[in-house]
């Protein structure tokens, strides 16, 4: 079968593989009907997490068919139109009992190489590098979920792939910031980075009853679907001072809660961005965070900063002193996603949460490396290239 | 041995050194215990189940069996209704491979008595292996990393 692959930094290949199997008796397999582009996989690309091997089938966000089904399945059938989680879960341990399914401690069968970087393993991730679990990734014609009764969600009938795709990852991260930031009725809800997570964590926070939402980015297209499709506020950090504009906005407190998804690649105008560059490049630090640093100084006291950004390991000037200072809650979590799938393809059937936009370029699956290099330089509008196997 | 052996088994290496490293933050087992108390040290895992189902020290779960009277096993229920503890360590003086297996062992118990299974990865499809030294590294790494990490 077709397949995406990783095959070097910055090189993205299709290539013709063997069609995955069965391997546990809860596994399923899917024929993917539709595979997306998520900021984490540039990450990947970009050489961040060097825990990839040449020829691993990339992809994490995915819809599709159930074709085959292990012997110890019991809620799902062949023909099934299912949504799948992000990580892998297990769904009887206890991180998967306290809902923190992302943490599962069987779901990665390398925890060897998380526990030497972090102390403890989280849960394995499709697609997502050996460090990650090393299961293979969805841009593919054909791809076996494990555990399939926690991590595969029927989509309801009235509710179109392409919307039901973005359950998987993007709408259920940006829903776990604003629901584990514990936005509430009134809020004033800051969101850096306007993708596929900033957006759709700026939707959930106006769902949860929150006031004011503002995104922060400085691609005009995506302002613009800030604007149009999500109905928040935008505002570009390259022609407006973002920390002084959001205290104007708040009467002087600063956001109640501010979710930062942008991640280690962050963007940063003048000296500081170079800086931080170079210590990156040189491996002094892992990750560039410029987007938390401004969370922090931002946020209001005793507010939240909760980072959906994935992060690999260091970093540098860290404003610790306004955290403790101010009485800030610092959080972040790779996606829960089994937590929140039901309850967004719910809200999808109601037309509350639409996400069709963010799907900019659907194309064949044999263009993937055409579709990462669009996503990557966010050319053409670029907010997520969808796939077709 | 072939370069590609050499460097796969550097991985390996790369990954049980990762957890002596004394950069802060990075790798945080046995840092500073000297390498006989480290050894000796209980290794556990919590397993969400009453300690009656997870067995006894007389009759540790499988695979920990396996390891018979080279280690002593422990078994008690975990605080905060978090399961059951179950511990081993060794009673001689093991060596690096002996306390990889017992990590293993220790995860596998604990994911057949969870889960009913042991999750598997290979074999499922990948294009092609372009024989890199970083792929071998991370070859290595993988192929240890049941047996590694701060367990
Ligand atoms: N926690 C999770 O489970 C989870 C899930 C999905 C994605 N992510 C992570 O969330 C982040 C965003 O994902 P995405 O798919 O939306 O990525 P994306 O690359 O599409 O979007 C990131 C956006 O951040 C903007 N940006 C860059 N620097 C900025 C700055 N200093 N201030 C404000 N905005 C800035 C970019 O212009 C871009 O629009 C990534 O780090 C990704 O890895 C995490
Ligand atoms: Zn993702
Ligand atoms: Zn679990």
């Amino acid at each position: 079968m077709k397949a995406a692959t990783w095959t070097g930094v910055n090189e993205v290949s299709v290539e013709d593989v063997p069609e995955p199997t069965l391997l546990n008796d809860r596994d399923v397999i899917l024929k993917i009907s539709q595979s997306v582009t998520c900021g984490s996989d540039l990450h990947l690309i970009g050489g961040y997490i060097p825990f990839m091997r040449a020829g691993d089938v990339m992809g994490h966000e995915f819809i599709g068919e159930v074709v085959e089904v292990g012997k110890e399945v019991r809620d799902r059938k062949v023909g099934d139109r299912v949504v799948v989680a992000p990580f892998a879960a297990c769904g009887s341990c206890w991180y998967c009992k306290q809902e923190l399914y992302s943490l599962c401690d069987n779901g990665n069968p390398n925890p060897g190489i998380t526990e030497g970087l972090w102390g403890q393993s989280p849960g394995g991730c499709f697609g997502y590098s050996h460090a990650m679990g090393g299961c293979a990734g969805s841009h593919a014609e054909f791809m076996r979920v494990p555990y399939a009764d926690v991590g595969t969600f029927v989509v309801p009938e009235g509710v179109s792939d392409t919307r039901a795709l973005f359950a998987s990852d993007a709408a259920s991260t940006g829903w776990m910031g604003a629901d584990l930031a514990g936005t509430e009725p009134g809020d004033v809800v800051a969101v850096w980075g306007a993708g596929g997570v900033g957006q759709m964590a700026a939707r959930a926070a106006m769902l949860l009853g929150a006031e004011q939402v503002v995104v922060i980015d400085r691609v005009p297209e995506r302002l613009a679907q800030v604007r149009d499709n999500v109905g928040a506020e935008a505002v570009d950090y390259t022609t407006t001072d973002v920390i002084a504009e959001l205290r104007e906005r708040t009467g002087g407190r600063g956001p109640d809660v501010c979710l930062e998804a942008v991640g280690m690649e962050a963007h940063a105008p003048g000296a500081p961005g170079i800086y931080d560059q170079v210590k990156q490049q040189l491996r002094l630090q892992t990750d560039r965070p410029t987007a938390v640093r401004e969370a922090i100084m931002a946020c209001r006291k005793g507010g939240t900063v909760f980072t959906l950004g994935v992060f690999a390991a260091m970093v540098d000037k860290f404003p610790l002193g306004a955290a403790m200072n101010k009485g800030l809650t610092l959080r972040g979590a790779q996606v829960h996603a089994q937590r929140y799938i039901p309850e967004l393809l719910e809200r999808m059937r109601r037309d509350e949460l639409v996400t069709e936009h963010l799907a900019t370029h659907v194309m064949p699956l044999t263009d993937a490396p055409e579709g990462y290099r669009l996503f990557k330089e966010k050319e053409d509008g670029c907010v997520r290239a969808v796939f077709l196997p | 041995m072939e370069l590609p052996a050499i460097v796969s088994r550097a991985g390996g290496a790369l990954l049980s050194t990762l957890q002596h490293v004394r950069l802060p933050g990075v790798g945080q087992a046995s840092v500073t215990d000297d390498p006989t108390t480290a050894a000796h040290r209980w290794r556990a895992v919590t397993v969400l189940k009453a300690p009656d189902q997870v067995g006894s020290s007389a009759s540790p779960p499988p695979p920990l069996d396996r390891l018979g009277d080279r280690v002593e096993v422990r078994i008690s229920a975990a605080p905060g209704d978090k399961g059951t503890e179950l511990a081993a360590r060794f009673l001689g003086t093991p060596t690096d491979d002996e306390i990889g297996e017992l990590r293993a062992a220790l995860r596998e118990a604990k994911q057949r008595l969870e889960t009913g299974e042991v999750l598997r990865v290979d074999p499922q499809p990948h294009g092609f292996r372009k024989p890199t030294p970083q792929g071998a590294a991370l070859e290595g790494m993988t192929d240890q990393a049941d047996k590694e990490g701060v367990l």
